[in-house]
């Protein structure tokens, strides 16, 4: 046992070193590889974030407004204020936080399919509402200025420590008495209430977690891309990769949404240079497959692929899967 | 802007009442409805842009073809998630509806078409009112069709079968109902008149693939408004949502851009203060 | 001194009185039980109690302190553990995960994940699932799942338990092995409020007995009080159960 986790701690280690080394490398030769990582690395903590979330059973399709909210924050008070970008960012996953935490509020009440479409009218008035006024650029978008002198290689480790730490609060959350709380309330919420879980208080903790990491990356979207607009960072399609990724990748776990991403973002870069449009395609296709057809997600296949080769060999389930 | 209002919702109606019927009877709620309705309005303008097929006189062949490709997806898909949960339901279709919306952008590009009937700009007055003839066929077309959907349900036996399935499954099944294909036929159905509504746009609006979306969120609006599986409320929330778009673009400075807003609002409003509909 | 009242408490679906000016008075250390046809308000009462509904009139007081405006998760702080008539175990956790829950957010004493799932393989062993603690959920039988549920409302270290009904579906020996259960539970001060069908059960535990018809209290008192009573044989009467005579 001690023997696989030593493995495990070293698998670790060498993606680690791998992902801290990546861009210098990328940087010289292949410049174009690096802002791909970058995208798929902000996907993967979208994801990470959404799934945090839906573990205690609200599937929102909310993502893109604190996406948005992130970065048009963020743009405005480094714009038109002229703060740090820094600070700026802060303010911007801030901003996201607190409307997450009053979105939360109001949509405590409403389950499965009321949430989905209540989330996504509150994203979509958002769109509507940044388009129409004047000081957010309206239609056309604003000019945003570049994070750390648009220096690719240090933005990329920007972004990895965001990964990082989004990944160790979700492991904190699945390996502490959240992960009780979480599940719990997303299975019955009424029993859950019985049993002494406030599920008022983590429900809308849930929230604010996840749109801390979405606002942050919105935030850092705009000022590596230094453009932003509403169509685009109020995009449905944020909110539908931030959930297709874990669906994917295996819910309620933190290497699950991660892979999902990973894999997806891949497959769209290959698809995009064979179809040229329409590639978001695959992540419709994908969807419907998984569930009708893995329930799971890869982390499912990938662990009953591993009990089919260990038959036989008894095992005791660990409380939560990293 | 009264008229205006009404004239517009009558198309809402149409577009929507299918979503509510699988809703109601079903239970499915289903996120590509409007990917329907695009499929529809693709062929109302291949129709006409091919064969000069005027998309009044297509409806026939344009609503069993979108029937045909709903019972398709019903039989391969929808079918097979009846009873996981919700969740499950809600995503399968944000999948097909992704899949249908990028399939049209990969076969017909993302560039909006438009069909110009020969009277696509002839004006009729009614009364002190002067109104596109257009708009006015597919008001008398759209509401035409969502009533006699509405006396269908109500009197013949089919129409009677599926109600007794909204109402109770089993209870359905006991007396010799065939659960199964009733939800067949209610789903097709249910995407014929989403196509039908894509058919009744190419004669007003331009086709593209992303107006998919747009209804289907239109149609969640309408029929939250009504109430979840509220069919017959259908009619007045199309109204409400018609009138009060038509109120916000006529009175609201650069009301165009707000108008869009306004649904949204609606069904945010609806949801969090009268979550069981206005009209239930 | 009561450790729960019930004053007048009414609650109504739509037109439908469900629980009509329900008064009960449960004293420290006794066991309660709470019998009556199906749709007399039982399970309601027990909603009420734990605090997933608002009574539309009335005031619940758990020792002292009124809990009518209060959460169920507050509720629970305060002692309250219920279990659920139809079995609703958390899926996605193994038997003991599910006990655990409760150690950790039943009561306000702060438990390490190590501590709460000690003490609640101690819980799992007590109510005879110390054979499943590992095991999912999904797929345990019903007998297994109505300990499920006494251990996940034990496991919050309740000072009033309501049982919802935890005989139905049992056979003679696990109906009795329940009961056993149940006698051992009260050994450790707890009070305990009870719904059951099962009438054999409810002779042998209950100390008081109150029969609810149509959301009213029509008797209470000692078993053999309550089923001499003619209102009583009446209610059970007027329906096609005949539950009293079941066993």
């Amino acid at each position: 046992m001690s023997g696989r986790q030593a493995v495990q701690v070293l698998a670790l280690a060498v993606v680690l070193v791998a992902a801290v080394a990546f861009p210098f490398w990328a940087n010289r030769t292949q410049p174009y590889y690096l802002q791909i990582a970058i995208n798929i690395i902000s996907f993967a903590i979208l994801a990470l974030s959404w799934d945090m979330l839906a573990r205690t059973g609200q599937l929102s399709l909310a993502h893109a407004a604190f996406y948005g909210l992130g970065a048009y924050t963020s743009a405005l008070v480094t714009t038109r204020m002229g703060l740090p970008i820094f600070l700026g960012m802060l303010l911007g996953s801030l901003v996201a936080v607190v409307v997450a935490a009053g979105l939360g509020m109001l949509t405590l009440r409403l389950r499965g399919i009321y949430f989905a479409i209540g989330t996504l009218a509150f994203s979509e008035t958002l769109r509507v509402v940044t388009n129409q006024l004047r000081f957010t650029g309206g239609a056309t978008g604003l000019v945003v200025p570049p994070l750390l002198g648009g220096q690719r290689v240090p933005q990329y480790l920007l972004i990895l420590a965001v990964l990082l730490l989004a990944v160790v609060v979700s492991w904190m959350v699945n390996r502490s008495r959240w992960h009780f709380a979480f599940t719990a309330i997303r299975t019955n919420e009424a029993v859950a209430g019985a049993m002494g879980v406030d599920v008022v208080r983590f429900k809308v903790l849930a929230f604010m977690i996840s749109a801390f990491f979405a606002g942050i990356t919105g935030a850092y979207y705009a000022h590596v891309f230094l453009f932003i607009s509403p169509i685009e960072v109020y995009s449905l399609a944020v909110s539908v990769g931030a959930l297709v990724a874990p669906i994917f990748g295996g819910l309620y776990t933190t290497a699950g949404p991660i892979l999902g991403a990973v894999v997806l973002r891949v497959g769209e870069e290959i698809l995009r240079s064979t179809v040229q449009r329409g590639y978001p395609i695959i992540y419709g296709l994908i969807l419907a497959l998984v569930i009708l057809y893995m329930p799971r997600g890869l982390i499912g296949v990938w662990a009953s692929v591993k009990s089919g080769l260990a038959t036989g060999r008894k095992e005791t389930r660990e409380p939560a899967g990293p | 802007m009264l008229i205006f209002g009404v004239l517009r919702s009558g198309l809402y109606s149409l577009a929507s009442v299918g979503l509510a019927l699988s809703v109601g009877v079903i239970g499915i709620v289903n996120f590509a409805h409007g990917e329907f309705l695009m499929l529809g309005a693709y062929m109302g303008y291949w129709l006409f842009a091919s064969y000069g097929v005027d998309p009044l006189a297509a409806i026939p062949l344009g609503a069993a073809g979108i029937f045909l490709i709903g019972s398709l997806t019903y039989r391969s898909a929808i079918q097979r998630v009846l009873r996981a949960p919700e969740l499950n339901q809600m995503l399968l279709t944000f999948g097909i509806s992704i899949f249908l919306q990028n399939l049209a952008i990969i076969l017909w590009t993302g560039d909006p078409r438009v069909a110009t009937v020969s009277y696509k700009a002839t004006a009729v007055s009614l009364g002190p009112f002067t109104v596109g003839l257009p708009q006015l066929l597919v008001f008398a077309v759209a509401m035409t069709l969502t009533l006699s959907l509405y006396a269908v349900l109500g009197r013949t036996r089919i129409g009677k079968a599926m109600r007794a399935v909204a109402q109770n499954r089993l209870g359905a099944s006991l007396l010799g109902i065939e659960v199964d294909r009733v939800y067949l036929l209610a789903f097709g159905l249910s995407t014929a008149l989403a196509g039908t509504a894509g058919l009744m746009i190419t004669l007003q609006l331009s086709v593209s693939p992303f107006i998919g979306l747009l209804y289907t969120l239109k149609a969640f609006a309408i029929i939250v408004i009504a109430g979840l599986g509220n069919i017959n409320g259908v009619i007045y929330a199309s109204l409400v949502l018609g009138l009060s778009e038509a109120f916000v673009e006529f009175y609201v400075p650069q009301g165009g851009g707000w108008a869009e807003g306004v649904f949204f609002l609606l069904i945010l409003l609806v949801l969090l203060v009268r979550p069981q509909g206005l009209f239930k | 001194m009561s450790l729960l009242v019930l004053d007048g408490v009414t609650k109504a679906f739509g037109g439908l009185v469900a629980v009509d000016g329900l008064s009960l008075d449960v004293r420290p250390g006794e066991i309660f039980a709470l019998i009556g046809p199906n749709g007399a308000g039982k399970s309601t009462t027990f909603n009420l109690i734990s605090g997933l509904l608002g009574p539309d009139r009335g005031r619940i007081v758990l020792d002292g302190a009124d809990i009518t405006e209060i959460t169920p998760a507050s509720r629970a702080h305060l002692g309250i553990g219920r279990t659920f008539q139809l079995m609703q175990p958390f899926h996605d956790m193994t038997v003991v995960e599910n006990v655990m829950t409760g150690e950790l957010f039943g009561h306000t004493v702060p438990k390490s994940l190590a501590e709460a799932r000690r003490d609640a393989e101690a819980i799992c062993h007590m109510v005879g699932l110390d054979q499943l603690v590992n095991r999912d959920v999904t797929g345990l039988g019903v007998a297994n799942l109505k300990r499920l549920e006494i251990a996940r409302a034990l496991a919050t270290h309740p000072r009033l338990l309501l049982l919802d009904e935890v005989m139905a579906g049992l056979t003679l020996t696990e109906a009795r092995q329940a009961v056993a259960v149940i006698r051992q539970v009260r050994e450790t001060e707890v009070t305990v409020l009870l719904i059951d069908h099962v009438m054999s059960s409810v002779r042998d535990l209950a100390d008081r007995v109150a029969v609810l018809n149509f959301g009213k209290k029509i008797a209470e008192g000692s078993f053999q009080t309550v089923a001499a009573d003619p209102d009583v044989i009446e209610a059970y009467l007027g329906t096609e159960e005949g539950d009293t005579h079941q066993h």
